[in-house]
């Protein structure tokens, strides 16, 4: 894990970069890092929650059939949100695509979400804004 | 488990409609008629840690998997069929888990407790408490928090019957009304993402949840407040439903 961005706010987003094979077992440290990120942003317990089911949901969408490759995820900081985009790199066997429930589900738990996918590459998205109660 | 003769050649009949028609209430009638095996074979995987109800709801995916790839002319039995679809799922469910599922004993305690921690927090504070706010009425670190959270999506010791960690499981009638109010509605949501076939599967209580959560647009608290149950336990139900869509969903 690396830390690319800088954490003085001088002029950017703190972004934490993470590399994982494209694998179903090491989704929980996607899960774990978000979840880190999320926590030192101040989200709620039900955020928290709502989060790792996100990635889970978008994870999926990315590599739940059969993925080879990397999965390359970016977290950027923002002062009252986190971002998360990650980044399937190898040959695309289906290009990620949402269905209506899915779609439904994400729409329910995060505040932004997208995916997209070519032929060598597939990415996901997602924004979550941290809710003051 | 065994069928007699008689029963064999109604349910060779019943494939060979359903081949032909696709008919969801045919559907029905062979998963129900072979609820048994699925049942039967979750248990043989029941000694690896995990809740007999969920290898169930898991064996229960490859059992709806089978009823809608048997094809009865191929001359294999469909218990053979089925036995072999369902074990690949079970198999599958825990190679998925991988590593996540040996979390150290400390943590699936910690987990425990903070399902009471958080109970206490969320009604002192009146909003879902934040993670530094739980580990230091724990007296734990963040990141044990985080870890605890994670060991129990991973490792579900508490039985769906079973009471909930600081949650007091009183939900036996609320849940019939719950339902009944809402049917309708849900109904229309469901067949509009087509998913009713998977959804149904589902025990009533994580239908529930689902429609609070997604179509009704209830936070995990609220629903864990309306149902009389810990918000841990809204909390792993979802994620475990939702896995379970996923998986069932992957080959339609």
């Amino acid at each position: 894990m690396s830390k690319a961005g800088r954490a003085d706010g001088a002029g950017g987003l703190d972004e934490i970069r993470l590399e994982l094979p494209a694998s179903p077992e090491f989704l929980r440290l996607a899960r774990v890092t978000a979840t880190g990120l999320a926590s030192r942003l101040g989200f709620t317990f039900d955020d928290v929650e709502d989060l790792r089911l996100a990635i889970d949901e978008l994870c999926f969408a990315l590599i739940g059939h059969g993925a080879e490759g990397t999965v390359r995820l970016q977290y950027r900081v923002h002062p009252q949100a986190l971002e998360i985009e990650g980044t399937l790199t190898g040959p695309i066997v289906e290009p990620p695509k949402l269905t209506e429930w899915s779609d439904q589900i994400l729409t329910a738990l995060v505040d932004e979400h997208e995916v997209s996918g070519g032929e060598n590459q597939a990415t996901f998205r997602l924004l979550k804004r941290r809710v003051m109660g | 488990m065994a069928f007699d003769a008689d029963q064999r050649a109604e349910l060779r009949l019943k494939f060979a409609e359903f081949a032909e028609t696709r008919d969801q209430n045919t559907r029905n009638e062979l998963i129900e008629a072979h609820i048994g095996l699925a049942e039967y074979l979750a248990r043989r995987f029941s000694n690896r840690g995990e809740a007999l109800d969920d290898l169930v709801q898991v064996a229960s995916v490859g059992l709806l998997k089978a009823v809608d790839r048997f094809e009865p002319d191929r001359g294999v039995e469909f218990s053979t069929y089925a036995t072999h679809t369902i074990v690949g799922e079970l198999k599958r469910h825990f190679r998925d888990k991988g590593w996540a599922v040996r979390a150290p004993r400390r943590m699936q305690e910690l987990y425990l407790r903070l399902g009471k921690v958080i109970g206490e927090l969320s009604q002192e504070l009146g909003r879902s408490p934040t993670i530094p706010e739980l580990a230091a009425e724990a007296q734990v670190s963040e990141e044990e928090v985080l870890e605890a959270m994670e060991a129990g999506q991973a490792y579900r010791f508490a039985s769906l019957d079973a009471p909930s960690p600081g949650g007091n499981d009183d939900d036996g009638d609320t849940m019939g009304a719950l339902l009944g109010a809402d049917d309708k509605e849900m109904a229309e949501a469901e067949r509009r993402a087509s998913l009713q076939p998977l959804i149904s599967l589902l025990p009533q209580r994580e239908q529930t949840i689902l429609h609070f959560r997604f179509f009704e647009g209830l936070t995990q608290s609220e629903i864990a407040t309306r149902l009389g149950i810990s918000q841990m336990h809204v909390s792993r139900l979802l994620a475990r439903s939702l896995a379970q869509l996923r998986a069932a969903a992957e080959d339609n």
